[in-house]
């Protein structure tokens, strides 16, 4: 644990135990949509399917990494993750992203996509809020991964006939906001 | 619609198998069968058996997410 650190946070009029259980909660999706986005890209076939394909898997190693990148934040404020997978599963902050009863059906394979993401998105804007001008580390953080959710968003909305994203697909490497985060 | 009290709204508070409700403008929701209420709490800082309406000014999403929660009572003031 940096023991300062916590102290600032705290010094600050943080809730660090609180906020704990936020980054916690939030790592638990990010690592769970991980694998639940694993299963949605791989029933996205087809003409419509292929698509989306890219997006997805964009999505899904992206979300992957988000969880890489809080970790590191909840050992240095002292917190830890919980031994036990299942456990850590079920405190998920976002619902779990199931395949849908039909699998062939792509709009609702990209319903289940946007739910997921306008979740992380209410989820590290809260975290935003809650930091913003007293934990300037965790702050960055929630706010790289917000970019990168803000953009997941965009993606499928996009494709759910919402309107344009304004966003392109990305060049180069995967996490343009999060990579200076990761471990 | 069920009238509820505070006081019995307290009972509903999700934990030990009771069914998670809370109020919000007036209004008693049931958010036992949300995976986001699970155990009685909500994202770290709410938690069931309560009056929630001062709280969605802080929180990142509107009242029209309450709507997928079925309404099932009337919050009354002693």
């Amino acid at each position: 644990m940096a023991r300062v650190a916590r102290e600032m946070v705290e010094k600050a009029g943080i809730n660090v135990d609180e906020l704990l259980e936020l980054l916690v909660t939030n790592a638990a999706a990010e690592l769970t949509t991980f694998y639940y986005y694993t299963i949605l890209r791989a029933n996205l076939i087809g003409l419509e399917g292929e698509g989306i394909k890219a997006i997805a898997e964009a999505a899904r190693i992206e979300d992957r990494n988000h969880f890489e990148a809080l970790v590191p934040r909840i050992y240095e404020l002292g917190g830890k993750l919980p031994e036990d997978l299942k456990v850590f599963h079920d405190m998920s902050a976002c619902s779990p992203a199931r395949l849908p009863d039909d699998p062939t059906d792509v709009k609702a394979i990209l319903q289940v996509l946007v739910n997921a993401e306008r979740c992380a998105v209410r989820g590290y804007t809260h975290i935003c809020n809650l930091t913003a001008g007293k934990d300037h580390r965790t702050y960055a953080l929630a706010l790289a991964i917000l970019n990168e959710e803000i953009e997941h968003e965009s993606w499928f909305s996009e494709f759910l006939g919402e309107g344009p994203s304004g966003h392109f697909m990305r060049q180069g490497e995967t996490s343009p906001f999060v990579r200076p985060f990761m471990p | 619609m069920r009238r509820f009290t505070l006081q019995e709204l307290a009972r509903y508070d999700g934990k030990d198998g009771a069914p998670a409700y809370f109020a919000f403008q007036g209004y008693v929701y049931d958010a036992s069968g949300s995976f986001l209420w699970r155990n009685g709490r909500h994202q770290a800082r709410h938690v069931a058996g309560t009056d929630l309406t001062g709280a969605l000014d802080q929180a990142p999403h509107n009242a029209d997410l309450l709507e997928r929660l079925p309404k099932i009572g009337i919050l009354v003031r002693e």
